[in-house]
């Protein structure tokens, strides 16, 4: 009972337009008042505690960086490596925006960033060189998810965060799923790039190649102190993202000079403003995982579905299933923080690892940043290449096929996800 | 007037998040390069970490920066969208309340128990005095967007 009105009520709520994260509190504060013995005090009292969740200290942290990343021009430096790399093979700027998308994903934590940050350059300049404008935005659209993927992810923090499993692990596990991903769409665009006959440009020279790897370094470089300082046990995690964004501003204002010291404070409004939408949303999630831990709701759920006999494989297919159509509805961050609580437990319960769950997540969390109705990638991307939400869909569906096989491999062989950070932490 | 509020808002939220920034960081080099760190530092983070989201959730919903799922609203028609915007409205409204009540009590408890926070020489009261500030300018920021619908001049609270 206390089940059914507290879904029931997040549902209605959620879709009469109530904001993500007053809909996640207000369901489950009502259902407390009903049907719980805690009191406000105590849903106040877990509201505020989200502040003190050490691990979530790094989602300011990680998003500050990220602004200063994205208008301190490191994108354009990676592009022009990328670029270096790849562009002399048919369909090469096509392989370079995906290859720029992947190294920015691991400067940036965020899709849709990385979806602005490449995207905003390479498109225009895909459309120069002879590409459709749908194929370039299809192909930014989709290897722009991999900001949540490839680490650091802001969605990896909210996973590890909320189910107390280690960040560390998760972002190092993301790594090899990123590199299959990638490796994949690659493949995907040689064979497109032959069947369609799409432009290549001159080699670069192998002295481009070192002077652009240069350029690029000091953004890359972010990376291997986040993952590196993590491993070697230099810093936490949350450390680690607040010396990514001195790291970031020092590089672009100081480095690159991209920009100057006056436009700092506009980085860090936009900053908090993504801060807040987001920390609103994790607070009431906090409130709600509490009531349902409390009222047991898991467990029940789970005993429900062991003693129909669900096999491994079917708990996986259905959880699939549900995480795809939540992801066509709701963000990244949103679908996580609601889902996870319900569906943690389980998981579980039935032997499935954490590390391997949070990788199977984000991946259905990228398939749902490219369906419509709400798929964040899609927006950007359409106004970025400045095309018709239609016909940006249009030019994003191809790409679901690829993202869905990669979907089922990443499902049914978890060793992908596990075997680096079993490596590395055993 | 509202320009300010605007310049007010925004500077207090960049300050807290810079703050917090060079706090961390600060931290970090201090026990690396001097072995040694500041003892109130973390706490102190995590109150300004509060209070940049408590401070900020009104702004939110001021700038229509709070994620909403709008699917089924822009389907309806105009008038079946405005009631639905304000029963929406009310829970926002209802939420806040209830939040405030219970932030309210959490502070009026904590100033009972009279204790100070575990690093910074302050009582715990007056650093989570901010909770109940934040949702009564939340609860404020819900009645003007109320306001507005009623009156036609906004299609929707939050839209992002």
């Amino acid at each position: 009972m206390t089940a059914i009105f507290l879904l029931v009520m997040l549902f209605v709520l959620l879709f009469i337009g109530v904001p993500v994260a007053v809909s996640l509190g207000f369901a489950s504060v009502l259902t407390m008042l009903l049907f719980g013995d805690q009191s406000l005090l105590s849903s106040a009292q877990k509201f505020f505690h989200t502040m003190h969740v050490y691990p979530l200290l790094a989602v300011p942290f990680f998003i500050l960086a990220g602004a200063f990343m994205t208008t301190g021009g490191v994108a354009r430096r990676m592009i022009d490596f990328a670029n270096a790399l790849v562009g002399h093979f048919r369909g090469g700027l096509a392989m370079a925006a995906l290859l720029a998308s992947a190294f920015f994903a691991a400067v940036s934590g965020s899709a849709p960033a990385t979806v602005v940050a490449v995207g905003s350059v390479m498109i225009g300049g895909m459309v120069a060189s002879g590409y459709s404008k749908g194929f370039a935005a299809g192909v930014i659209c989709n290897s722009g998810t991999l900001g949540i993927l490839i680490p650091p992810s802001l969605v990896m923090v909210v996973y590890g965060a909320i189910t107390e499993t280690s960040i560390g692990k998760l972002f190092i596990a993301g790594i090899l799923p990123g590199i299959v991903l990638t490796l994949v769409m690659m493949l995907t665009l040689i064979v497109i790039a032959r069947k369609q006959d799409m432009p290549r440009q001159e080699r670069a020279s192998w002295r481009t190649v070192v002077r652009t790897f240069r350029e690029a370094l000091w953004g890359l470089m972010l990376v291997v102190i986040i993952l590196g300082g993590i491993y070697a046990g230099i810093f936490t995690p949350t450390e680690a993202a607040a010396v990514s964004a001195v790291y970031a501003f020092l590089i672009a204002v100081f480095v690159y000079k991209d920009i100057g010291l006056k436009d700092v404070p506009g980085v860090l409004v936009d900053a908090s403003r993504v801060t807040v939408m987001l920390m609103f949303i994790i607070a009431n999630a906090f409130m709600f995982a509490f009531l349902l831990t409390t009222e047991q709701i898991p467990q029940f759920a789970s005993e429900l579905l062991v003693s129909m006999g669900l096999p491994v494989w079917g708990f996986l297919l259905l959880l699939n299933l549900l995480l795809l159509i939540a992801g066509n509805f709701m963000e990244p961050t949103s679908v996580v923080l609601i889902l996870t609580p319900i569906v943690f437990p389980i998981a579980v319960d039935m032997g499935i690892d954490p590390i391997h769950l949070g990788i199977l997540m984000i991946v259905n969390m990228q398939i749902g940043l490219v369906t419509p109705p709400v798929g964040l990638n899609l927006f950007v991307t359409a106004a970025v290449a400045k095309l018709s939400l239609e016909d940006t869909v249009k030019a994003s569906m191809p790409w679901l096929i690829v993202l869905l096989g990669v979907l089922m491999l990443i499902t049914f062989v978890p060793w992908i996800s596990l075997v680096i950070p079993e490596l590395l932490f055993e | 007037m509202t320009e300010s509020i605007n310049r007010l808002e925004e500077g207090v939220l960049a300050t807290l998040l810079a703050l917090m920034t060079i706090l961390t960081f600060v931290q970090v080099v201090l026990r690396y390069a001097f072995n040694s760190g500041l003892v109130w530092s973390l706490e102190a983070t995590t109150y300004l970490f509060a209070a940049l989201i408590l401070f900020g959730m009104s702004y939110g919903v001021r700038t229509h920066t709070h994620i909403a799922v709008d699917v089924v609203i822009r389907r309806l028609p105009k008038r079946a969208a405005k009631i639905v915007n304000l029963v929406a409205i009310l829970a926002c409204l209802s939420y806040a309340l209830l939040m405030l009540y219970g932030s309210a009590v959490f502070v009026d408890r904590l100033m009972i128990l009279g204790n100070h926070a575990r690093d910074i020489p302050l009582p715990k009261w007056l650093l989570t005095v901010t909770m109940p500030l934040g949702f009564t300018l939340l609860a404020f920021r819900f009645l003007e967007a109320g306001w507005r619908i009623l009156r036609g001049e906004r299609e929707t609270e939050t839209g992002s």
